[in-house]
Parts: structure tokens; C-alpha cells; sequence
């Protein structure tokens, strides 16, 4: 079980069962969202994603077309999103998590939108956009 | 004159002067609160900052003692901390600029409570806690 966590604690998720393609996405929408230098998500399973407590205090907003964000209302953390034609996949950010995911990222995606105040120094792959896994 | 915005475009704010000691932090309120790997950030004086647009859209959120963190009610982003305790400074994400500040941050702070998931890699200083 991997459980999350919002800042201010009202909003609890658990995951019961692996987590995958862990990826650093340097994208302007993950910037902003994030007001970070990337946002890091991995994928989980929806049926084994489980809000625990504070549903009512999730609020979403469509960064792109079929692309929703969440975050808390109250405490404003990043919370899952998840891409309305793959309703099968939650994507988690990795920062809210209170345990370890287990898995590591692995690659860095849209490069080619990356912060001009950051550099990136380690020796993961990187792509200019959004490669299929497997590339 | 730097720019800044939300994902969705409704708070927009503008800073002129300078933005310094920017830095990268690795606190665990600074991961929750961006639901990232760490928080990049730069002061900039309050007089050097302006809400252009959509202030009223700013839900702020304190998270410690007098530390109130602003975000963007429509769509989350992370925008703006301020102080009770210093009210000549803002804490700046610098994730929501639009524009390249000309700083980048020049050291990790709080990284004994890095996230597991994430190594540095560059050759920044790094400070367990914050440093006087």
C-alpha cells in the first residue's frame, strides 16, 4: 500500500498495488501547476487508487482537452490527474506521496519546454515531447 | 519587468527589480504543497510585486506559523508565499513565471528530508537544513 496526502491532510489516497512509468515532465502545464522547475508522475491502476478522506475537498481543473488536474481546495497541493479517454490510469505526482513509490523516474519528457533556470545534470534519457513507452 | 501567470490565465502578476537568493527546497511542506520532487524559489520585495490580474482567484493557505502559501482557486497553481513576520518580502515559485528571471537557484536547502525518489546531481551546495 502507498498512501498520499495533501499539505494540510484533509485529502488521503491510497494505492494498493504497483506503481509505473515514473517520468520527470518539464511540460509549461507541469511548471505551472506545479509553480515547479517539473512535475514528476507515475501511473497507477485506477481500480487500485482509493480516495481515504477529503473527496469533497478535490477540486479539478482541465488544463487540456481530456487532461484534468487535481489539487486540494483548502492547502492548494498537486493532487492525481488523469486523462479522461484512458479512464483505466491515474496519474500520481509523486510529491504528495507519504511513503515510497517504489519506482524511480526514469526519463525526462518535454525537454524541449523545460525552465530556462534549470539544468538538467543527471544522465536519465530525455525526449523533446511525450515519447510512447518503449521508443 | 518580469511576468508571471496561472495555468489557466486568470491571476496574472508583474515584478519589477531584482529577484534574489534563489534557491531550491526540499522540505516536505515545500514537496506537498508543489506536489513535486522540490520547490524552487526567489525573494523579491513586496514593493517589487504586483497582482496584474486575479487577485481575488489567490486562496492562500497557512502552513506554518505566519507562512501563508498562495495558490490559484481555478486550476492549483502555486503562486506566491508571504510572511506576517516579514511583510518586505514574497517568497516566489519560480515555476509560474512567464519570463527567464536571469537567476537560478544556487543551492538545496532542507535536503535531510529529501524525497527518496529523487538525487541531486548537480553541483549546488547542499544544506541539511536552512542556513543562517
Amino acid at each position: 500500500m502507498i498512501r498520499g496526502s495533501c499539505l494540510c491532510g484533509e485529502v488521503r489516497f491510497e494505492i494498493s498495488g504497483a506503481l509505473s512509468d515514473a517520468s520527470h515532465c518539464h511540460c509549461s502545464m507541469c511548471r505551472k501547476a506545479h509553480g515547479a522547475a517539473f512535475g514528476t508522475y507515475a501511473a497507477a491502476n485506477a481500480a487500485d487508487f482509493r480516495v481515504v478522506s477529503g473527496a469533497n475537498r478535490i477540486a479539478r481543473y482541465r488544463s487540456s482537452a481530456g487532461i484534468v488536474r487535481t489539487f486540494c481546495a483548502r492547502c492548494g497541493s498537486s493532487l492525481h490527474g488523469f486523462d479522461e479517454s484512458k479512464p483505466e490510469v491515474v496519474d500520481v505526482p509523486l510529491g504528495v506521496l507519504d511513503d515510497d513509490p517504489g519506482v524511480r523516474p526514469d526519463r525526462h519528457i518535454f525537454v524541449g519546454s523545460k525552465a530556462p533556470w534549470y539544468e538538467i545534470t543527471d544522465r536519465l534519457p530525455q525526449h523533446a515531447e511525450y515519447p510512447p513507452r518503449g521508443d | 519587468m518580469l511576468a508571471g501567470s496561472c495555468l489557466c490565465g486568470g491571476v496574472r502578476y508583474e515584478i519589477t527589480g531584482a529577484l534574489t537568493g534563489a534557491l531550491s527546497c526540499h522540505c516536505s511542506m515545500c514537496r506537498k504543497a508543489h506536489g513535486a520532487a522540490f520547490r524552487s524559489r526567489a525573494g523579491v520585495r513586496t514593493s517589487d510585486f504586483r497582482w496584474r490580474e486575479g487577485e481575488e482567484l489567490v486562496t492562500w493557505y497557512e502552513t506554518s506559523a505566519g507562512t501563508h502559501r498562495g495558490f490559484c482557486r481555478v486550476c492549483g497553481t502555486k503562486l506566491l508565499s508571504r510572511f506576517d513576520f516579514d511583510p518586505n518580502w514574497y517568497g516566489l515559485p519560480l515555476g509560474a513565471l512567464d519570463d527567464d528571471p536571469g537567476v537560478k537557484p544556487r543551492r538545496h536547502v532542507f535536503v535531510a528530508y529529501k524525497a527518496p525518489w529523487f538525487e541531486i546531481s548537480d553541483g549546488l551546495p547542499r544544506h541539511q537544513e536552512l542556513p543562517g
